[in-house]
């Protein structure tokens, strides 16, 4: 009878009630949703950087990783491949040498990774062939006379390798999108133009168009705008196995699109063997082992069979590749539930002001109870009952609304184009898939009871302290 | 049988400025099935007396003995449940629970009691019946007259047995017709049930009604009559 009660008076004064329960609606919407879009965030940065760039798990030499020393090779590496291949819960393994020098073109140069790879082991380990740039090439497929090496799209565009043109093709791709005619009338004077930088584009664009132009065919006129030329050429200089500068001329395999300027801007893919002949190094040196798993969950275990396996090798788990990624898969579920609890700490002012309200209304009602016989512990449940349906009514209301928003958007994404360069200098995508665990939502319903138990304290406390004489004399 | 003892009650108030005895060493006994009015001036101590008796206020000295129990001896939540159990309570403004039914306010007490609910259900549309309104049982107190409100709040206070009902100016707020009706359908239910029945009243219908009338002023009992 207490519950049923309860949940009646909650619907004694349905305006109050449903501006509570709408303001909680709010809130746990709001919360939910923006945790549902961070959390994809998080996770599409945590896919990409395993499937994309670093796998599951590092072999190298234990001084390797502090200078990059070219000399600190993998010892035994045949030996190791072959015991890593046995470790159970390895899918997949290829080997790399690593050597820091400097990309250059006529024009620009900049400091890089070279990583000398095979292509074929290394498709089995990371998906980053996956990731060409429709038009630029592919992951050394194609047979070729000279170097090849595969580079990310930021450093194709530092290196002016990837420029922005105008001309009568572009205009008639912009018409076919139907930019409108008078757009392309301003783009017009730049026909036949090749610009020197993407900077510079942009910077002659926000001249030609309004603001409004620019927000709504920005965007199509960068794409049909980029322009590469097959098989450009850069240069790649370091010092070799005996510190002499070396280098040579690659032509570009295929550019890659990670929507990580970071990670684009310095590794460049290059063929093994050709890296070997120009290092000094041999065919079978490797300086770093990079290993994919069948299962994520494992890798911590895996991780500690191969270090105990090669305990004269540096072993690290992803975490440990890259730490400020591990700090946000593991703080982010605490920071989740810290948000939430603080919109919800907002929201319980709300409820404990309407409790307060309800306790002072009924005064002479909970003298009358009182003097029936409802004692204290069911004067106090009764009230506490009726601070959490309260709570849950917008609570679950705010949890349904959200989800429906996440399902929604799950699939196609939510786009934050006008923000993609900061997004993607960051190492995020600026196409965000909202995604949200089931168990999210159990501990957001946990701490809904929990913001309606601890509102109705201070409240059911007043109550308790009415005297029920007085209490029934109030008008 | 002696259903209720009041034995020498005094109830002092004692502010900063003045000193008020509002029950004056009163000694009463009530007899089971009993149908007393307890009249008086205004500020005469009945009300006064009547929350002693219901266990809402305490004596400054004496003792009340409720079927042999001392509610001076009782604590708090050990009070709190011998009035739900022993006492029934109407009041002048009804004090229904407006967001229940005629039949869920009357089947509160019981189910604070944990009736089974096929007894509960029985008890509550007999009760209702007596009091003629089974063709209200789910009506909301806001469709209701005010005689018919005080009438589920008789058959409330009536619902769990108690050894006495207490009814403070039950009539205040009511019609002379549904003064008639409330009247004798308690003092019908008072017969069927045998239940005690104490009113605290200004109402001439109801110290015509009772069979025992005590009149106080001053705090003290002025006179205390059975009628045959």
């Amino acid at each position: 009878m207490i519950w049923k009660t309860a949940w009646k008076n909650v619907w004694r004064n349905k305006i109050r009630s449903l501006v509570v329960i709408v303001s909680v609606t709010i809130g746990i919407f709001g919360g939910v949703f923006a945790v549902a879009v961070m959390n994809g965030a998080i996770e599409q940065k945590v896919d990409a950087t395993l499937n994309d760039e670093i796998a599951h798990i590092h072999i190298n030499d234990p001084g390797f990783r502090d200078n990059y020393d070219i000399q600190l090779n993998v010892a035994n590496p045949e030996e190791v491949l072959a015991t890593v291949r046995s470790t159970p819960g390895v899918e997949a393994i290829t080997a790399r040498s690593v050597i820091t020098g400097m990309a250059n073109t006529a024009t620009k140069s900049a400091g890089v990774q070279i990583l000398g790879i095979h292509p074929e082991t290394e498709k089995t380990v990371l998906n980053l062939h996956q990731t060409t740039i429709p038009g630029t090439g592919d992951f050394f497929e194609t047979e070729s006379r000279y170097n090849l090496a595969y580079i990310g799209e930021s450093l194709a565009k530092e290196l002016n390798i990837i420029r922005y043109r105008i001309d009568e093709y572009v205009l008639d791709s912009l018409s076919a999108r139907e930019v409108p005619a008078e757009v392309l009338e301003k783009l017009t004077p730049f026909s036949g133009k090749r610009f020197k930088s993407e900077k510079s584009f942009k910077k002659e664009i926000k001249k030609a168009l309004t603001l409004k132009e620019q927000k709504s065919y920005g965007l199509a006129i960068k794409e049909e705008a980029w322009s590469f030329r097959t098989r450009s050429k850069m240069t790649l200089t370091f010092l070799d196995k005996d510190q002499l500068q070396t280098g040579a001329v690659f032509r570009i395999a295929g550019i890659y699109d990670i929507k990580n300027s970071m990670y684009e801007m310095s590794q460049v893919l290059v063929e093994n063997d050709v890296l070997a002949k120009l290092s000094g190094m041999g065919e079978k040196e490797y300086h770093q082992l990079i290993i994919r798993l069948d299962d994520l969950e494992t890798s911590r275990e895996v991780n500690e069979a191969l270090k105990e396996k090669l305990g004269n090798l540096e072993v690290m788990h992803w975490k440990e590749i890259q730490p400020d990624l591990a700090m946000m898969t593991d703080m982010v579920t605490k920071f989740y539930a810290v948000f939430m609890v603080i919109i919800l700490a907002a929201l319980a002012f709300g409820i404990v002001n309407t409790m307060l309200m309800v306790v002072l209304e009924r005064t002479k009602e909970l003298g009358m109870l009182t003097a029936i016989g409802m004692n204290k512990k069911r004067v106090f449940n009764m009230i506490m009952l009726e601070s959490v349906f309260l709570s849950l009514v917008g609570g679950v209301t705010g949890i349904l609304v959200s989800k429906l928003l996440i399902t929604a958007t799950a699939r196609k994404g939510i786009n934050f184009a006008s923000y993609a360069e900061g997004f993607e200098a960051m190492g995020y995508p600026a196409h965000i898939y909202p995604v949200i665990s089931a168990s999210f939502f159990v501990t957001v319903t946990i701490l809904i009871i929990l913001t309606g138990i601890l509102s109705s304290v201070y409240p059911a406390l007043k109550a308790l302290k009415l005297d029920p004489a007085e209490a029934l004399r109030t008008e | 049988m002696k259903v209720l003892e009041i034995k020498n009650v005094h109830k002092i108030y004692n502010s900063s400025e003045v000193k008020v005895h509002a029950v004056n060493d009163i000694s009463l006994d009530f007899e089971k099935g009993e149908f007393a009015a307890i009249v008086g001036p205004s500020g005469s101590g009945k009300t006064t007396l009547l929350n002693m008796i219901g266990g809402l206020d305490t004596p400054t000295e004496g003792e009340i003995l409720v079927d042999k129990v001392n509610l001076a001896g009782l604590k708090s939540s050990g009070l709190i449940d011998f009035r739900m159990r022993n006492i029934g309570f109407v009041f002048q403004s009804y004090n229904l629970i407006p967001v229940l039914t005629a039949k869920e306010n009357v089947e509160f007490i019981m189910s604070l009691q944990k009736w089974d609910k096929k007894a509960m259900n029985e008890r509550t549309i007999e009760l209702l019946k007596a009091v003629g309104l089974e063709d209200r049982i789910n009506s909301r107190p806001s469709k209701l007259s005010g005689g018919q409100q005080q009438r589920v709040a008789v058959a409330r206070a009536l619902a769990s047995k108690p050894k006495f009902v207490l009814a403070d100016e039950p009539t205040a707020n009511l019609d002379s017709k549904s003064t008639e009706t409330l009247l004798d359908i308690m003092e019908q239910l008072n017969k069927d049930e045998g239940i005690t029945f104490i009113f605290s009243t200004h109402d001439a219908r109801v110290v015509k009604k009772a069979r025992r009338v005590i009149t106080v002023e001053d705090g003290k009992v002025i006179s205390d009559e059975r009628k045959n």
